[in-house]
């Protein structure tokens, strides 16, 4: 029982970081309608910076999060400005534009690869200040740097909410994730609304990477991890919603950690799919999908 | 009127060309490894065309076709090493299984909208990766699980799907090709693939018409799955191994996708363009650079896809046709010209 209940709290916690960068795909879904399959590798970019900056420099990797969350948000900025933006355009009438789930694809080759060509594939690991420890209530262990983890996504899951609910930016948000050409008609201008975006996705896979970086490794197709639960997550909690993200990732992870007590861990993969190929045929909107998107 | 038919005759007789090409090819090139080359060429060219009449023509984006390709060659092997069934009939076997199976998957997802069924193809390859390397024995069948299958060498043995030589697997899959093309051909000048084409791109249009958009994307995945499968068994048994990785591996079903799309999806030259532009591509640079960057093919793939969804996003089928039809333009005013002076 007390090997269970041990396993649940370690789901729950790395389940958080899985439903954190499930929130960035889901909110460029929301917004954009594009699933961003780059995201994994924008995960990949925010570890290797924030790991670049700890090791060079030997800052505390939570105040590294200064430096790569506005770094990630401008590479997100201008990696749709100037990459995205122009197929988007072009295909401006499709609700769902399949080149730009293509170009994103690309996008993941690319930066896989030169953090490939860069780095080697070899894993590195960064010795921080938090590395390691533990405190334990009764019999339970509980890792500090995955509690941490568990704070950023809550704090990030707050912000991103009150930002889109109740700044003028976020009203403008929604509004274009409802109907882009409604908005367009109000003055909203879509383009910079999907720059914006775009940046607070791949910030919040900035948040991630700090956040992973005292207690996992990191190496050039890290992101795909992340990523194949990332989409299994969104699916699970409901295309869009920031809040079916949140669970559907802790629900993730505690049903890997739970079923590794059981099983072989190779098997816990094969679970996750069946699982989610069991809601696109019971629930196809999720747990929390909603007509709307928000 | 003339010239009319001139220009039938010329813009036919070239692809005609390059098909007696393609078939004399083996008797001039005797070294075993241009013909693989060629070989594995027509393969990707095959498996792009099959991919390309459910993510082409039925505007949808099957992101695990590699899932299929594993059906096929993982049931005609099974069936070939437990029975000895043969695997011209295996392969049957496998193409109803895919179909099977990919029609589970279309159908709850081609109702939704396209990110749904593309992430769910993902999912299940990736599945199926994952039980098939977990596996050893499935029931009463080996399955050997990361460590792949391998079928032992009889020799010559037509029954048997072996041979020694190279060629007869060149003729085989180059006739298979050409019928996958000439099928192709066929659904997108028939009702079927008007209806494709118009649930696409429209699907709430096309369902006020009447047409029942689910249904005809079901019979595209169906045929396309089949199809799909039928080239792992070819597979199985040019290399007579394979393993999980390999074979159901996300990699293969990107490199589908990529190369559909590159080259011009939904249109019948663009996948066998873009097969024949870009495999030689990835092997050439992985055999000159890989060894000293490795990676650099890659990053060099996804920077074309980029480029040319940015600059050419009907894929790079649409200039070269229009050149195509320029040159041949040039050829038959000439010949017009020519004929005017002779008389």
């Amino acid at each position: 029982m007390d090997v269970i209940l041990q396993a649940t709290v370690n789901g729950l916690l790395m389940g958080s970081i899985y439903g954190l960068t499930a929130l960035g795909l889901t909110l460029i879904f929301g917004i954009m309608k594009v699933i961003n399959f780059a995201h994994g590798s924008i995960l990949m970019v925010g570890m290797f910076a924030a790991y670049w900056l700890v090791e060079l420099t030997g800052i505390h990797p939570y105040l590294a999060l200064f430096i790569v969350v506005p770094f990630l948000f401008f590479f997100g900025y201008y990696l749709q400005a100037i990459v995205i933006q122009p197929v988007f355009k072009a295909e401006r009438h499709v609700r769902e534009p399949i080149t730009v789930i293509i170009v994103t694809t690309g996008i993941w080759y690319v930066l896989d690869n030169l953090a490939m060509m860069l780095f080697g594939a070899k894993y590195r690991v960064v010795t921080t200040a938090i590395t390691g420890h533990t405190f334990t209530i009764g019999d339970l262990i509980i890792s500090v740097p995955k509690l941490y983890g568990l704070i950023a996504t809550l704090a990030s899951a707050v912000l991103l909410y009150w930002f889109l609910k109740y700044t003028r930016m976020g009203r403008a948000m929604r509004a274009t994730s409802l109907d882009r050409d409604a908005a367009s008609l109000m003055g909203i201008n879509q383009y910079k609304v999907y720059n914006i975006a775009f940046g607070l996705g791949t910030a919040v896979a900035g948040v991630a990477g700090c956040a992973l970086i005292p207690f996992y490794y990191v190496f050039p197709t890290v992101g795909v991890v992340f990523d194949i639960r990332a989409f299994v997550i969104v699916v699970l909690g409901g295309l869009g919603s920031i809040m079916g993200a949140l669970l559907g990732g802790m629900i993730i992870g505690v049903i890997e950690s739970v079923f590794s007590q059981f099983m072989a861990s190779t098997w816990t993969e094969g679970i996750i799919y069946v699982i989610f190929l069991f809601i696109l045929f019971v629930k196809p909107s999720g747990l929390f999908g909603m007509k709307q998107d928000w | 009127m003339q010239a009319g038919l001139k220009d039938k005759t010329i813009r036919y007789s070239l692809p005609l060309l390059a098909l007696v090409a393609a078939f004399l090819f083996p008797l001039f090139v005797s070294s075993p490894t241009y013909v693989q080359i060629m070989i594995l060429l027509y393969f990707y060219a095959y498996l792009t065309t099959s991919w390309n009449l459910v993510g082409g023509f039925a505007g949808v984006l099957p992101l695990g076709h590699s899932a299929f390709v594993g059906i096929g060659a993982y049931t005609s092997t099974v069936l070939y090493l437990h029975y000895g069934l043969t695997p011209w009939l295996g392969m049957f076997v496998g193409g109803a299984l895919a179909a099977l199976v990919g029609v589970m998957i279309g159908k709850p997802t081609f109702k939704m909208r396209g990110a749904y069924f593309a992430l769910s193809s993902i999912a299940f390859a990736e599945g199926l990766r994952v039980m098939v390397e977990n596996i050893n024995k499935l029931g009463p069948f080996t399955i050997n699980g990361p460590r792949g299958l391998l079928i032992p060498l009889v020799g010559d043995s037509f029954i048997k799907y072996q041979f020694l030589r190279k060629e007869p697997y060149y003729y085989i899959i180059l006739i298979m090709l050409i019928l996958v093309l000439a099928l192709t051909y066929m659904v997108s000048r028939r009702r079927m693939g008007y209806y494709l084409a118009a649930g696409g791109e429209e699907p709430e249009a096309a369902e006020s018409l009447g047409v029942n958009v689910a249904r005809y994307k079901l019979m595209a995945m169906a045929i396309s799955c089949f199809l799909t499968a039928l080239a792992g068994t070819f597979y199985a048994q040019l290399t007579l191994y394979f393993y999980p990785k390999g074979i159901l591996g996300l990699d293969l079903s990107f490199e589908l996708a990529f190369i559909a799309l590159i080259g011009g999806r939904g249109t019948i030259a663009g996948p066998i363009l873009g097969a024949f532009l870009l495999r030689p591509l990835n092997e050439f640079t992985r055999i000159y650079l890989g060894g000293y960057l490795p990676g650099l093919h890659l990053v060099i793939f996804g920077l074309i896809l980029i480029l040319v969804m940015i600059y050419q996003p009907r894929g790079l089928q649409e200039p070269l046709s229009r050149l195509y039809d320029k040159v041949i333009r040039k050829l038959t005013t000439r010949s017009h010209a020519m004929g005017v002076e002779k008389a």
